[in-house]
């Protein structure tokens, strides 16, 4: 019966990565079937698609170590460690996204050698913002690992660097699990706000397309429909990654 | 085994929380080789004795010495001692999101830098011995009560301690459970391993120890090198008072 489940999720999991691939892939074609001004700005928003998902994906996966790290630093023993990982956190929960990009974009643009392309940009701002949410919910899930974990660990003879690897991290990055999928789905809707400095994501598409046709309502309920695709497979790619690690769980 | 050469000392340890004395200047030499039951009411401070022996706790003051190490504030002298001490707690304690292998394989791997091959065969050994060999690919939620247990024991065993600290291994399970653990620790006993059990099992007490200790209120009122006397026919009010309470619960 567990054996069963397990697959089920594993299924899932490949599943849902296959679909969004799939979905990235052949978007263009049920788009190309709709009447103007979507059919022929199909392949625009299939590209987009694979932006807004590239952004989504970068940000993620840097979003999900600077949360670790900052985590850390917060439950760090040294004063300065834990004062510039609180600093951190406060300064982005307390500021607005928009604000953030339009920061990093102003910035490369002071120095030539600070330029880099919008989308690099946007991957730095929207992975530092997320990081800083991440931060929380890993710091909350660290201690809430059960006291008794951390002592039979060390008394093994085990190291505090290996204790928190091998045993402390692994559990709360499961604890920490249901938010930080949602932490993930939020950041692809945010994606959005990467069009102010020129990042050619779905949201961009749809100020082009909109502009160009003046029918703005057929034109948002589409963009609106391929995000609602793209965040249901990663909701269901989070859930089946959720029921996977919990295997085990008490 | 009471011939042996000493292998623990605990000098004048004391250990307070706030106003509370766990440990009240607590002095006793364990023997190489010797099994040492160590019996009171709860709150006497029987667990805080063991957690020192091996720095979960830290005494406030006194000095312990382990197989010949100081236990000071060196990290190095701590995590040596934890390698030559293994800890068998009354919750388990197994790592929630190993398998019963890799609870078992970790410790050696890390901190004896073992190959993959060399731990796992000797994690099998071990398995073999507590007779659980068929569930190696398990995680702990999937075991019982006794089993886990047993697979604690085999865990901290694969670090071919020299001593092992027992804190009430059986308090926690099952009635119908206790007799399979009780049934490893006396092969472990027969083996010539140095224990300290803390425990209320009279009949395994009776039949494994060399020596009992009683303790009340933080301090060791009782010693006896003659379990069979020390438990028919106690010399200490307070011991003869706790052991008729012991008996009429049973
Ligand atoms: N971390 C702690 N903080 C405060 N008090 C503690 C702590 N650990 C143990 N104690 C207290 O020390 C006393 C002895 O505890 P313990 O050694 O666990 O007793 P025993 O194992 O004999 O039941 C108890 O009264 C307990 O409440
Ligand atoms: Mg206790």
């Amino acid at each position: 019966m567990l054996n069963k489940l397990k697959d089920r999720d594993s299924l899932i999991l490949v599943g849902s990565v296959f679909c969004l691939a799939l979905i990235l892939w052949l978007l263009a074609l049920p788009l190309s079937w709709v009447p103007a001004p979507i059919g022929p700005a199909a392949h625009q928003f299939a590209d987009a698609a694979i932006t807004t998902i590239e952004l989504t994906i970068w940000s993620g996966i840097l979003g999900i170590l600077l949360g670790v790290v900052a985590a850390i630093g917060k439950l760090s023993p040294i004063p300065p460690v834990r004062w510039i990982a609180d600093l951190y956190v406060w300064v982005i929960r307390g500021t607005p996204l928009l604000l953030q990009i339009l920061f990093f974009y102003g910035l490369s643009n002071t120095a030539p050698q600070l330029q880099a392309p919008e989308f690099w940009i946007g991957v730095i701002a929207l992975s530092l913002n997320v990081g800083a949410y991440n931060a929380e919910v890993i710091r909350a899930g660290i201690n809430a690992v059960a006291r008794g974990q951390v002592e039979a660990a060390r008394s093994l003879g085990l190291n505090s660097m290996y204790t928190f690897w091998d045993v402390v991290l692994p559990q709360a990055v499961r604890i920490s699990l249901p938010p930080l999928a949602n932490n993930l789905v939020a950041l692809l809707k945010d994606s959005s706000l990467a069009y102010t400095i020129g990042v050619v994501e779905l949201t961009m598409i749809y100020t082009r397309v909109q502009a160009e046709s003046f029918q703005p309502v057929p034109v948002s309920i589409t963009t609106g429909l391929v995000y609602l695709v793209l965040t249901t497979t990663f909701t269901q790619f989070a859930s089946a990654l959720e029921r996977k690690l919990a295997t085990g769980k008490r | 085994m009471r011939d042996g050469k000493p292998i623990i000392t605990v000098e004048q340890v004391r250990k307070s929380w706030g106003a509370f004395t766990a440990l009240k200047d607590v002095s006793i030499t364990f023997r190489e080789g010797e099994v040492v039951c160590i019996i009171g009411p709860s709150g006497s401070g029987k667990s805080t004795l063991l957690r020192t022996i091996n720095r979960l706790e830290k005494q406030d003051t006194g000095r312990i010495v382990v197989d010949g190490i100081e236990l000071d504030n060196d990290l190095k002298h701590i995590d040596a001692v934890r390698a030559e001490v293994g800890m068998v707690f009354q919750s388990f304690n197994l790592f929630s999101h190993k398998t019963v292998l890799d609870n078992i394989t970790l410790a050696p791997r890390r901190v004896r830098k073992w190959s993959k091959e060399k731990a796992t065969q000797v994690a099998f050994e071990l398995l073999e011995r507590v007779g659980l060999s068929a569930h190696a690919h398990k995680y702990p939620a999937q075991l019982s009560g006794g089993q886990q247990q047993r697979v604690a024991i085999a865990r901290a065993l694969a670090m071919q301690p020299k001593i092992m600290l027992f804190d009430e291994p059986t308090s926690a399970l099952d009635p119908e459970m206790v007799n399979e653990v009780l049934l490893v620790m006396r092969d472990l006993a027969k083996s010539g391993m140095t224990m300290l059990v803390v425990t209320h099992e009279m009949g395994f007490a009776r039949e494994v120890a060399d020596r009992v200790i009683f303790f009340d209120h933080g301090n060791i009122v009782e010693e006896s090198d003659n379990p069979q006397q020390f438990f028919s026919n106690p010399s200490h009010p307070r011991a003869q008072a706790f052991l008729s309470q012991i008996k009429h619960a049973s």
